[in-house]
């Protein structure tokens, strides 16, 4: 039983950080219909940024987020405007594939300017942790968690209450639609994946201290979104949300009662199924 | 081929289709005789294509049964019903883009045969039925619009069909070649094939048909000879009343 | 009215000159003995062969895979594990390697071919990865991440001959030459086939394809399985070749996407485009590692050797190849959606429509 609630615990604090990625992924995908496979090399770019923050600045990581959310908006803005704005008509396949291009490109540059080595950020409280009865709880983690829950707040409210956050889901809901009401759907794109890439960026920035930091550690990330933006059906916020936590609850699980090395296999096989017997996703077709 | 000759080709026997809370379909029955043409009419939305969809296995019908050469074609999938022997033309059409006029038949040709050889005399035949020979190795998705119906027709014609189901052929064209098509059709049923056509134009319709079936909001408003069915008062107010004003 | 020469079987002119390139090919290793170009033409081989393969289910078919490094892991490590740990012959272990990929494609395709458009390639992709990750973990039989090192290749003696011993890259080039013909002559075969034409047809549009007959499912599977036979194929030959496979060198999704670019950069459904592609892509990663594309922009002046940038590059840019891999990618699917050899075919086909057009007028 407190194997189970360790590793439950520990799925649902990392689950947070994958929530954000896999809204990050759904609010690109509803606004332009495009699968963003350079999602995880976001989140390592993200981690980079806050690891220079750390070592050159002296920024701590979970602070660091206040700077690398507008670096990566900005970057994101900057890539939908000049890159991923040729293909929004193109066949998904060509999508997916100039993703997956700009992807190696993110991870091979950042390879070749600060080679493959593994980095870590050591913050005073990166392994400390307390108990909680039977139950050791990570600090970082802790609090990894507790700022995501904050973002995820902030970023319902931008959606729900603000004019460009409605203009948004509008948009995701239906492009055509928003368009004949008078939404910038253009910039709305422009918009969505500066707040996707900013959101994966605040994630790697988040698990940062608990993390190995090298230019390949996005690709899992990419996967994982994938599969997090499925279960919780494409283009919803709100099943991302969920689908993060639920995602890092069954992998920390099936990490300790299958084996450590088959945690990312197990997601997979869970990923095929949901795709094959329920691909609206867990919550129906319901978008932003 | 035991066919009795008294045994109607297609029986629609009590089709629903739901959307959700919509139904698109509800209770329509008719039954179609061999080498007719029904057409089959009704304002936007009323389920003509939805109809099709249900009978060419592209949706499981809600409720009902469909009898297609007495055989039961509830379950069977799209391809199935194609070999056999009935074929649906697309409202919106959809000509294999990239491939040429020629190679867009072929494919149709090649399910009666495994020879691309065959399927390609077959192919330049059909393309001489609806004139368009000329135009064989043209990229289908550069056509105008009026080929793009007429290479449709072609093409369900080379999967040699008993019948033919065509959505709305002659939408979108211009009178001249409207008259092209229903010269087709008409050569079409000489030929001895069943055809229900769905059209929105009545003069044409009219001329064409042996019999009509109207449906609104999913249901079955009316069947009958189409002088019967024009002057049917609910026809009118339902559809013509409409698609008049 | 004019004959149409794509239609009408292959005309005269590139029936001698494709004979002639390959008899080319064939006497080239009785001229050519430096090691280092063979290792160029069996890596473009390798290229040419998975290239093709793809471009049967992903180039015809429409259905982009970006999991083939499943496949082609299967025949890598098939053929490696069985030679290495039980000492079963490659020219033996082919057969259950091919079969194993055939089986496996023809589950993976009735499984995700229900599946359209980016959850296919999603799909695909997922089940690669779980073989990647089976790989690492089932450690009994691969050895997990660090590999298995092949100790060598018992020779191949028919009836009592030695034909080789395969000390030399000789013999590899001759697989790889002999493979690559096979799968141009196949998918020569496919195009004018039957099945080459329905999977155009559900590439151009699965709706369409149906109503007119075509059970799609079937013929994805088909062309699926043929396309992981070669796959497979060319798997083992490479990890005969190198001598050496790991989980992320024979399963990675780097290898998935270097497939897909071969056809693509080349020019997807075409015979000869992934011949272009992996000519271009084979030249272009073997300049990187030399360094022969620094040398070249030294030597034309663009770049002072001396300064930063200069050594540099020097430095750097052999390591670079996945990066100009991602860059190419890029820059195929912004300005040359049809590949290289799509784009001219394209051309020729509306002034050949043209041409018949007018005469028909
Ligand atoms: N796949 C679907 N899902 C939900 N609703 C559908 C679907 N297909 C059709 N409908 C709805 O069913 C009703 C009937 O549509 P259908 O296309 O059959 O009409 P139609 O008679 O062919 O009209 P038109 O003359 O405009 O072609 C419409 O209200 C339509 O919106
Ligand atoms: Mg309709």
């Amino acid at each position: 039983m407190t194997i189970f609630l360790q590793s439950l615990l520990s799925g649902v604090l990392i689950g947070g950080a994958y929530a954000l990625i896999g809204v990050g992924l759904t609010i690109i995908f509803g606004v332009m219909r495009i699968i963003n496979f350079a999602h995880g090399d976001l989140v390592m770019l993200g981690m980079y940024a806050s690891y220079f923050l750390f070592t050159l600045g002296n920024v701590d990581p979970f602070v660091s987020i206040v700077f690398v959310f507008p670096l990566l908006f900005l970057f994101g803005a900057i890539l939908q405007k000049t890159v991923i704005n040729k293909v929004l008509n193109a066949l998904p396949q060509n999508q997916i594939l100039l993703t997956i291009g700009i992807g190696l490109i993110l991870s091979n540059t950042m390879m070749l300017l600060f080679t493959s080595d593994y980095r870590i950020i050591s913050t005073s409280y990166s392994s400390g942790s307390f108990r909680l009865g039977e139950i050791s709880v990570s600090t970082p983690l802790l609090l990894s968690f507790v700022i995501t829950a904050a973002v995820t707040a902030i970023l319902y409210w931008f959606l729900l209450k603000t004019d460009t956050g409605q203009a948004i889901r509008a948009t995701a809901q239906d492009r055509d639609a928003a368009q004949l009401m008078g939404v910038n759907v253009k910039r709305m794109s422009v918009l969505a994946t500066g707040i996707g890439a900013g959101l994966a960026a605040v994630a790697g920035s988040l698990i940062s201290p608990t993390y190995y930091i090298f230019p390949q550690v996005g690709q899992p990330f990419t996967l994982k979104a994938f599969v997090i933006v499925v279960l919780g059906g494409m283009g919803s916020v709100m099943g991302a949300t969920v689908g993060g936590v639920l995602i890092g609850a069954t992998e920390s699980l099936a990490g300790a009662y299958i084996s450590s090395g088959l945690k990312d296999l197990v997601v997979y096989v869970l990923f095929l199924l949901i795709l094959l017997f329920k691909p609206a996703g867990l919550f129906g077709k319901s978008r932003v | 081929m035991t066919t009795v000759p008294t045994e109607p080709i297609l029986e629609i026997k009590s089709v629903s289709k739901h959307f959700g809370g919509l139904a698109a379909n509800s209770d329509v029955s008719f039954t179609m005789d061999e080498g007719m043409i029904l057409g089959l009419i009704g304002p936007n939305g009323a389920g003509k294509t939805t109809l099709f969809n249900c009978i060419t296995g592209y949706y499981p019908p809600t409720k009902g049964e469909i009898l297609f050469k007495g055989g039961r074609l509830n379950g069977m999938t799209p391809d199935q019903v194609c070999k056999l022997g009935m074929v649906r033309t697309w409202q919106k059409v959809r000509p294999l883009a990239k491939l040429t006029v020629l190679d867009n038949v072929v494919v149709g040709a090649l399910v009666r045969t495994g020879s691309v050889k065959e399927a390609r005399e077959i192919a330049r035949e059909q393309l001489h039925v609806v004139k368009m020979a000329h135009k064989a190795d043209f990229l289908a998705g550069g056509l105008p619009i009026g080929e793009r119906k007429k290479l449709e027709v072609a093409r369900v014609l080379a999967t040699k069909p008993d019948l033919l189901l065509l959505d709305e052929v002659m939408g979108g064209l211009n009178p001249a070649e409207s008259e092209d098509i229903i010269q087709l059709i008409l050569d079409i049923k000489k030929r001895g094939l069943t055809q229900m056509v769905i059209e929105h134009d009545m003069k044409a319709i009219m001329r064409i048909s042996d019999r009509i079936v109207v449906l609104n909001s999913g249901e079955k408003l009316a069947e009958g000879a189409p002088q019967e069915v024009v002057s049917n008062p609910e026809v009118v107010t339902a559809y013509l009343g409409e698609a008049h004003v | 009215m004019p004959p149409t020469p794509r239609n009408r079987g292959l005309a005269v002119l590139p029936i001698v000159l494709g004979i002639a390139g390959v008899v080319a090919l064939a006497i080239l290793p009785k001229f050519v003995e430096s090691p280092y170009a063979l290792q160029m033409m069996v890596l473009f081989f390798l290229a040419v062969i998975q290239g093709e393969a793809w471009n049967l289910i992903g180039g015809y078919g429409g259905q982009y895979s970006v999991g083939h490094a499943a496949y082609f892991g299967i025949g890598a490590y098939t053929v490696i594990v069985l030679l290495q740990s039980r000492g079963i012959a490659p020219w033996w272990g082919l057969f259950p390697a091919l079969l194993l990929a055939v089986l496996v494609a023809a589950i993976v395709g009735s499984i995700t071919f229900r599946l359209r458009g980016p959850y296919f390639v999603l799909a695909s992709i997922a089940v690669a990865e779980i073989f990647r990750l089976a790989a690492l973990n089932w450690k009994q039989l691969t050895n997990g991440a660090e590999g298995i090192l092949l100790s060598g290749i018992p020779p191949l003696v028919i009836a009592g001959v030695q034909i080789t011993d395969f000390s030399s890259k000789v013999p590899f080039y001759y697989m790889g030459l002999a493979l690559a013909v096979v799968t141009v002559l196949v998918t020569i075969w496919f195009q004018g086939s039957k099945l080459g034409y329905y999977l155009q047809a559900i590439r151009e549009d699965q709706d369409a394809a149906n109503s007119l007959g075509i059970p799609l499912t079937f013929y994805k599977n088909v062309a699926l399985m043929i396309s992981a036979f070669f796959t497979a194929f060319a798997g083992a030959l490479y990890g005969l070749y190198v001598g050496f496979i790991d989980p992320q060198t024979a399963v990675g999704l780097d290898i998935s996407v270097q497939i897909v670019l071969t056809a693509i950069i080349g020019g997807i459904g075409t015979i000869l485009g992934p011949v272009i592609g992996a000519a271009l892509l084979v030249a272009l990663s073997e300049a990187l590692r030399s360094n022969a594309l620094t040398d070249l922009l030294v030597g034309i002046g663009i770049v002072n050797p001396a300064s930063t940038i200069g050594q540099f590059l020097r430095d750097n840019l052999s390591h670079a190849h996945m990066l100009i891999y991602g860059v190419l990618v890029a820059l195929t699917i912004l300005y040359m959606p049809d590949g290289v050899l799509g784009g001219i075919k394209n051309q020729i086909r509306k002034r050949r429509a043209r041409a018949a057009a007018g005469g028909a007028a």
